[in-house]
């Protein structure tokens, strides 16, 4: 077959043996389900094969980006001879087929451990998740990673210059880690409602939950982080379609960790969570479908272009619709539901109140992302810009920090509201207190001093509650109250970040100090390449307080590829950060430099006190002979320029000479200029009859200092959002690990009840 | 406060925002024009898409704009662009750039504040943003 020799078969063998084993463990799991229970060991080792064949196949490609293998299309569209050793792992997942076989590789090895907590609903969960897993492995069939090409090139087209970065090694395995989780609650979800059994997902999905959310989040904060501190886009979030396709996941993800918890607590959110655990990992399928696609190729240049998988994609989607659909509307009457009965002031209440808004948040987000779709049937389809976004997540913000500084002082049971003021009363103080300080600091909109007050509030009461908590069950049992402390710092960090950074672009010039705002700027030199560190520019700051230092914007243009680069330098103090960017860098000329003109018969040049007109070209009188005669004969031809010089407001006339032979040497005497210096002929053109001249030494001259332009930021309270997000994701280890024992003693509790049971038969 | 009053409430707020992010989510829309249509609609923000006209870049160091020309491949039409910022990582190298912005009937030049450049396949593309 042709097909077949254009493929590396160290690759593609295993990758076709992991779509075999895959269709053996779905067969046995569906013959377990049948109540063939000698299929399971089957099944298992299928599975087990099948991860082990994805295994391969990531190492075959692993090993052939860092052999520099170029017959492989894919290492040589995103691998060179040049690209550091270190980079060839983001090499692996820089395309399209890269970052789906990385996907797939977690998948296939997170699913060995669903495999292990799955208990009774082992072959239901395995099944659906086999499915899951299918799919991503179909798209690499189709889209195969190791096709070859006809020729082996000497040399591969390199690694886009901006993915040259050690985020880059870490992010992206890092979101693909939280991808592959989002599909663990579903199965689980869906095999109870096959199995129709209701009741004991929950607990062993839960830590599976909160590891996507754990994961996925450390993912976001980091491309944050990337985005701010080195590629200089100068925020941590652009609302760009790829961020948002991981923000929606996560989102819905805390939605559904709140009705799990619900779920436990209260036995409420049982059908809901069906639907969340769905729209977890819809959410992942639909981002993945807008940003690899290539329907957004026209509105985000983040998005793949389109590889031919959007039907495959929608294909999946459709597919994963169905099944939750189908089971659900086949079972929603047997679910189980307890009657609402929680008074309005009671803490279940007011959770559903707060994931309906994080809910709706997120619903907000995927119709601002998918503007491109919805707006496609019309004349002009166009995007919302990150201005939609900040808009209407305003007010969704202000709710949530409203309700989450209630929700500390409610109990399940309901609290009537004198009591809840009561104990909210300290805590508002608080919050105000905070409030007025920043009124006083300059926060003058009124929505902006609510909003910091009710973030405030928040965070004092969620802390006064973990506080509670941690001395009477201990830390570990304070994580979701941890991590709401957490929300209430990033939303004060959000709001002073971005509606109060001011940001100035400036241009200086080498050596003199320029007053930027509270801060006071010297570009002071620019550092060369020194092996691995780039062009740099040294910038010294002194800040109003008098302290200064050094700042190293750096401004580099790559090599292979001549694009220009810019890292910008980010000094962080407690209360802001400052954020050096740099634009352009214009090296300058030295005082009496040569400095070369051009001029045409009849042009002046003018400049610092020197005047030269050119006259035009004198052939005659420095020739014996007639010029074309001289060529002939081997003689030189010399020409003469006849200029009028011009300084200090005396004119003299010279005529520089240039004389050249028809061999091609050229002779130019420099002749000295009136004021000091020289000039030169350093060309003639003969066709527009224009001279070149050479001026040299001028004192006059006093050169151009070397510029850099920059934009200087300023971010208050940057580090809030930072830290905000560490008390989240910290909150969410301790609620993880909690969840994570609860599950275990589940198990055991089941095993003994059922050996209790087993002893009563006998 | 009785459950129903609740209920009310909340359905309330919940279509009276589903208003407000409908009536954002209109004028937040930046449509893609041609560029006659970006020249009539100065009023408010779109996006063009073009060709670089080769050479056409500049760096005003002074004001602080990068300065170039996008071209139509279908029409040939020519706009004048001007975006305050960094001129973008392998901006030359585009094979189209996407301008979003107004266009600024004084200085006959589109005034973008952001620019989306597309680059050959075998890159991801860059992207130079604008955060609020």
């Amino acid at each position: 077959m042709e097909y077949l020799s254009q493929l590396y078969l160290p690759g593609a063998v295993p990758l076709w043996a992991a779509v075999v084993f895959a269709v053996c463990a779905l067969w046995g799991y569906a013959r377990v389900l049948r109540g063939d229970e000698e299929s399971r060991t089957f099944a298992r080792r299928a599975y087990f094969f099948f991860a082990l064949s994805v295994v391969l196949t990531a190492v075959v490609l692993a090993i052939a980006l860092v052999r520099r293998d170029f017959r492989i299309e894919y290492v040589f569209q995103y691998s060179g001879l040049d690209l550091p050793s270190h980079y060839q792992f983001a090499a692996f997942w820089a395309g399209q087929k890269g970052s789906f076989l990385i996907w797939l590789l977690w998948g296939s090895l997170i699913g060995l451990g669903v495999m292990r907590t799955s208990g009774k609903a082992e072959a239901p969960v395995m099944g659906i998740y086999t499915l899951t897993v299918m799919g991503l492995l179909f798209i690499l069939v189709r889209e195969n990673p190791f096709v070859m090409l006809g020729e082996t090139p000497l040399d591969g087209q390199g690694l886009n210059p901006l993915l040259q970065d050690n985020w880059m090694v870490i992010h992206p395995p890092i979101m693909f880690i939280g991808y592959a989780l989002g599909a663990v609650p579903f199965a689980f979800a869906m095999a109870a409602l096959w199995r129709r059994d209701y009741r004991s997902w929950v607990a062993r999905a839960f830590p599976w939950a909160l590891a996507g959310f754990l994961v996925l989040g450390t993912a976001i904060l980091m491309g944050g982080y990337w985005a701010y501190k080195t590629l200089g886009w100068g925020g941590y979030w652009g609302w760009d379609p790829v961020e948002n396709a991981s923000l929606i996941p996560w989102l819905f993800g805390v939605v559904m960790l709140h009705g799990m918890h619900l779920e436990r607590m209260k036995g409420r959110y049982r059908r809901a969570n069906y639907v969340l655990a769905s729209l977890v990992y819809m959410a992942v399928l639909y981002g993945t479908f807008l940003t690899r696609s290539g329907v957004l190729a026209d509105f985000s240049v983040h998005s793949f272009v389109d590889l031919g998988i959007s039907g495959w994609l929608i294909a999946l989607m459709a597919v994963f619709l169905a099944i939750p659909i189908y089971l659900l509307a086949t079972r929603w009457k047997e679910i189980p539901a307890v009657k609402n009965e929680d008074p309005v002031l009671s803490r279940g209440a007011f959770m559903v109140l707060s994931t309906i808004t994080v809910a709706v948040a997120a619903l907000v987000i995927t119709a601002g992302t998918s503007a491109p779709l919805l707006t496609s049937f019309m004349e002009n389809p166009g995007q919302v810009g990150p201005d939609f976004y900040n808009k209407v997540n305003l007010p969704i913000a202000l709710l949530i920090a409203l309700l989450l500084s209630l929700v500390p002082f409610l109990t399940w049971r309901g609290t009537p509201l004198g009591a809840l003021m009561k104990k909210l009363w300290p805590a508002a103080l608080g919050g105000l207190a905070i409030a007025a300080l920043a009124v006083w600091l300059g926060v003058h909109d009124p929505f902006h001093a609510i909003f910091v007050f009710l973030s405030s509030l928040a965070l004092i009461a969620n802390l006064q509650k973990t506080f509670e908590r941690a001395r009477s069950s201990g830390l570990g049992a304070a994580g979701g109250w941890l991590a709401h402390v957490g929300v209430g710092i990033i939303l004060i960090g959000f709001l002073a970040s971005s509606a109060y950074d001011y940001s100035t672009k400036v241009t200086l010039a080498q050596g003199e100090p320029t007053q930027v705002g509270d801060v006071n700027l010297t570009f002071t030199r620019f550092i060369p390449r020194q092996g691995r560190e780039k062009e740099r520019m040294e910038v010294k700051v002194v800040k109003a307080n008098g302290s200064e230092f050094f700042a190293y914007p750096s401004l580099f243009m790559n090599q292979r590829t001549r694009q220009v680069m810019a890292h910008p330098d980010v000094r962080s103090s407690a209360l802001q950060d400052l954020y050096i960017s740099p634009i352009e860098y214009q090296p300058g000329t030295p005082a009496g430099a040569p400095q070369r003109i051009q001029l045409a018969q009849g042009e002046t040049y003018e400049a610092n006190g020197l005047k030269i007109a050119f006259a035009g070209f004198d052939l005659q009188s420095h020739n014996s002979e007639a010029p074309m005669l001289a060529l002939e004969n081997g003689q030189p031809i010399t020409v003469g320029a006849a200029m009028e010089v011009t300084v200090n407001g005396e004119t003299q006339r010279m005529m520089p000479l240039y004389s050249f032979t028809s061999e091609g040497a050229v002779t130019a005497q420099p002749m000295e200029l009136p004021g000091g210096g020289a000039v030169a002929v350093s060309g003639i053109n003969a066709n527009d009859g224009k001279v070149q001249l050479d001026l040299f030494g001028l004192t006059t001259a006093a050169g151009e200092p070397a510029r850099l332009s920059i934009d200087v930021t300023h971010k208050p309270l940057i580090q809030l959002v930072w830290f905000g997000l560490y008390v989240i994701l910290f909150g969410g280890i301790l609620a993880a690990s909690r969840r994570l024992g609860e599950a275990r003693r589940h198990d055991t509790v089941m095993e003994q009840a059922a050996a209790v049971k087993a002893g009563r038969g006998e | 406060m009785s459950k129903k009053w609740t209920y009310i409430l909340g359905g309330v707020l919940l279509v009276a925002f589903a208003g407000f992010s409908m009536a954002s989510f209109k004028t937040a829309l930046t449509p893609y024009v041609s560029y006659a249509d970006a020249r009539s609609k100065a009023d408010r923000t779109v996006q063009v898409a073009g060709g670089l006209v080769p050479e056409s870049s500049s760096y005003d160091t002074d004001a602080g704009y990068l300065h170039f020309q996008l071209t139509d491949a279908e029409s040939g039409e020519v706009m004048a662009v001007r975006y305050e910022g960094l001129k973008p990582a392998n901006f030359e190298d585009a094979i189209s750039i996407v301008a979003i912005g107004r266009f600024d009937a004084g200085s006959s030049e589109f005034e973008a504040n952001k620019l989306l450049v597309k680059c050959p396949s075998k890159y991801q593309g860059a992207e130079v943003k604008e955060y609020g």
